[in-house]
């Protein structure tokens, strides 16, 4: 039987058929579920960017023109995951059909408004790359702990200081005995009152007797004669003795004063020691307004902190994506070829509080080189609820060596109300109304900031409470002042900028607190100054006799000294000459 | 996966040709190793649905495959890379990548680009292995086969249960 085999056709037409429904219902899901997958490749896509995660409520796309529309972007700080980096109510972006399907993302026209900064999130986000240890242990938020101010209780001073009012008393002491004592030695051979009167006596005796002969004359010069030695023998001693007194004297009175003033001494050295510890008053300004100041710093420097780290990892393709399992999505764009990521222009409205700040963009992309031109933007705002005038203009490119950019900025009339300084236990500070004035401008170049600004606050009125009393002063010092001007500069890197805040308020705060510090200590300082003055004052009133004692003998040795003089200096042999010579001329004249 | 089997066994003990079977083996393999939503699939899936080539060896091949692409994605990521690294090759992908056609086909991803080379460098081999297999099977083992107890018995159960009635 013959056999007929029917060659069958290569082609199988029905599966033609199943390949054109499997693609149509592939197209189908791609339309019904766009959205949901728009959605989450942008919460991934920007997840990664931002280093935490990103939350979006909802995405809707438009065919013609190509539209997307995301609204509730909520993306994570990664410093502070309870808070977002910036949340963006509403953003709608016209994408280039022809650029996309070379593969970029050129928007023409992106407008988004509701932005808003450190808003608190629901539920803590999730932090897929954490930030450094420098990063979160950053310029702020130690706040009051910064600020140790103690000082030394009047006992821990006499720890440490030398008191010399017991030390005066003492040397005073040891002296008074040592000069006692040589006083003793010298006083032996003091001759007494009672051989000073002998000695006048004898002498007078000698005057007075009578002299009949020349023989007697000649006795009576040879008994005068042995007492003038004896009177400059007892003068000597007496010279001796007065040195002696004299010095012990001096020496005493000396010590005397340094006793009297050394309660004083000793008091103005406690008082130097008990200067009040204050680590980190100098910073003051910085803890105060350091929070605040940063909420400003974060509006300023918006563009750089939250656009600038998203386009440089965008720039960066092992950043956006992981090489194990996922690959890596090459890119060959030549030097002169259009970016592949580029908004043309963006309006974008930032919510501060009731009012709505426009910010002007150009150009923003992470590939400026290739663009040739920095990504611009420019604020503007007038005579609104919150300040009267705001001018912000800034510049910046992400270069081969890293982010040069530049912005300057001027804003007067900011009305402040009931603004939150601090909220600690310890010292509650709140600025119930001020205006503020600013102008700074800031440079990055190579990713470091190098900038400054100042703050002027005027019309400031401050309400504060404090728990202790160095935070009282605080406190009253701060519901004092009205008008402050606070200079910052602005230093480090792009991601870690360093604020440095100073202003006059630490100099002021400086001498408030050092007065209060001496007022608590006065009581412990008086009590001291009673204890030391008793001392001392007790010490006086012991020896002052005996001060006396020894310059009454100083006197009376001076006293006898003069009669001894007076002695010596007699000329005893010519009252005795004339003596003889009148008896002689009255026997003479009788024969 | 029983049918699917049972449709293979099938096949193969079948009149099918050999190259229909080895062809689907390889056809599976490429949208297997290669990631599923690329544009080059599309016209995989074209292939196997338009011409005469076995989908039950096509459909096994590429959920095999697929399986072992997890482990093989390392390898396709490095190959990937060195490829689009490699100097020479430069103008040749900055052409490509201007052109919209090839920025379709996401050619300047690692891992697609890695698995597709290996893929279709591994494409004539297997085609070949797969072809001498079968026909080594129809001649020397079907008869064979079909004689073993085991195989007697197993004709007792679920399984030649469905293979008898996808021949039926």
């Amino acid at each position: 039987m013959e056999q007929h085999t029917v060659r069958r056709s290569a082609f199988r037409w029905p599966g033609l058929v199943a390949f054109l429904i499997i693609v149509a219902l592939i197209a189908a899901f791609s339309w019904l579920l766009l959205d949901t997958i728009l959605k989450w490749s942008l919460e991934r896509t920007l997840g990664t960017l931002n280093g935490a995660e990103v939350n979006i409520e909802r995405v809707d796309h438009q065919w013609v023109p190509l539209t997307i529309e995301v609204s509730g972007v909520q993306m994570t700080d990664p410093l502070q995951p309870d808070f977002n980096r910036v949340a963006i109510g509403e953003l709608r972006g016209e994408l280039n059909w022809e650029q996309l399907l070379l593969g970029r993302f050129h928007f023409e026209q992106v407008v988004s408004t509701g932005i808003r900064v450190h808003t608190p999130r629901e539920s803590t986000g999730e932090v897929y790359q954490l930030p450094s240890k420098e990063q979160m242990g950053g310029w702020l938020g130690e706040g009051m702990e910064r600020i140790q101010l103690s000082m030394p209780s009047v006992d821990e001073v006499m720890e440490r200081v030398d008191l010399r009012t017991p030390t005066a008393v003492a040397e005073a002491k040891e002296s008074f005995g040592e000069q006692k004592e040589r006083v003793q030695d010298v006083l032996s051979k003091l001759p007494s009152k009672e051989t000073i009167a002998a000695y006048e006596t004898e002498v007078k005796q000698l005057t007075e007797s009578e002299i009949e002969t020349p023989a007697q004359l000649r006795d009576k010069q040879q008994q005068f004669a042995e007492l003038k030695e004896k009177f400059a023998e007892d003068r000597q001693a007496i010279e001796e003795f007065k040195e002696v007194v004299g010095g012990a004297v001096d020496e005493l009175k000396t010590q005397m004063e340094k006793v009297k003033a050394a309660p004083k001494r000793d008091l103005d050295r406690v008082r130097e020691l008990m200067q009040l510890n204050s680590d980190g008053l100098s910073e003051i300004t910085a803890v105060l307004f350091g929070d605040q100041a940063r909420r400003w710093a974060d509006y300023m420097l918006l563009a750089y902190e939250q656009l600038a780290p998203m386009l440089k990892r965008s720039a960066d393709e092992t950043a956006v994506q992981p090489p194990r399992g996922e690959g890596i999505w090459f890119s060959f764009t030549g030097s002169d070829a259009p970016p592949d990521f580029l908004i043309k222009k963006a309006r974008t409205e930032f919510a501060i509080g009731p009012t709505v700040l426009d910010v002007n963009w150009e150009n923003i992309t992470h590939q400026h080189e290739q663009l040739g031109q920095p990504t611009t933007f420019r604020a503007r705002g007038e005579n609104n609820a919150l300040w009267s005038s705001l001018q912000l203009n800034g510049e910046m490119a992400l270069t081969a060596t890293g982010f040069d950019a530049r912005q300057e900025w001027r804003v007067q009339g900011v009305n402040l109300v009931r603004t939150k300084l601090s909220e600690r236990s310890e010292l509650a500070a709140t600025i119930l109304s001020a205006l503020l004035d600013s102008e700074g401008n800031v440079a990055l170049r190579d990713s470091q900031f190098d900038g400054n600004a100042t703050l002027r606050l005027a019309d400031m009125v401050i309400e504060a409470s404090a728990e202790n009393q160095w935070a009282a002063v605080i406190a009253q010092a701060l519901e004092s002042l009205q008008r402050l001007d606070i200079n910052a500069d602005i230093k480090g890197a792009l991601m870690d900028p360093d604020f440095s805040l100073s202003s006059d308020l630490d100099r002021q705060l400086g001498q408030a607190l050092q007065a209060a510090a001496m007022d608590a200590a006065e009581g412990e300082l008086t009590q001291l100054r009673q204890r030391l003055t008793s001392e001392a004052d007790g010490f006086v009133g012991d020896y002052q006799d005996d001060l006396s004692e020894l310059t009454n003998l100083l006197g009376d040795a001076e006293n006898r000294e003069a009669r001894l003089q007076e002695m010596l200096e007699m000329k005893l042999q010519n009252q005795l000459e004339d003596k003889v010579k009148d008896k002689l001329k009255g026997i003479l004249g009788n024969n | 996966m029983l049918t699917l089997l049972a449709r293979l066994l099938r096949a193969l003990n079948s009149e099918s040709g050999a190259w229909a079977l080895a062809i689907a083996f390889v056809l599976g393999m490429i949208m297997g190793f290669t990631p599923l939503w690329r544009v080059h699939n599309l016209v995989i899936l074209l292939i196997a649905l338009l011409f005469r080539v076995n989908l039950s060896g096509f459909i096994l091949s590429f959920v095999i495959c697929s399986g072992l692409a997890f482990l093989l994605d390392p390898l396709f990521h490095q190959v990937g890379f060195a490829i689009l690294s490699a100097e020479g090759w430069q103008p040749v992908w900055q052409a490509m990548y201007d052109s919209a056609f090839w920025r379709v086909v996401q050619f300047h991803h690692t891992i697609t680009l890695g698995s597709l080379v290996i893929s279709l460098a591994f494409a004539p081999i297997l085609a070949i292995v797969s072809f001498w297999l079968v026909s080594q099977y129809r001649r020397r083992i079907q008869t064979w086969f079909n004689k073993l107890r085991i195989v007697q018995a197993l004709k007792a159960n679920r399984f030649w249960a469905i293979y008898s009635n996808l021949r039926g």
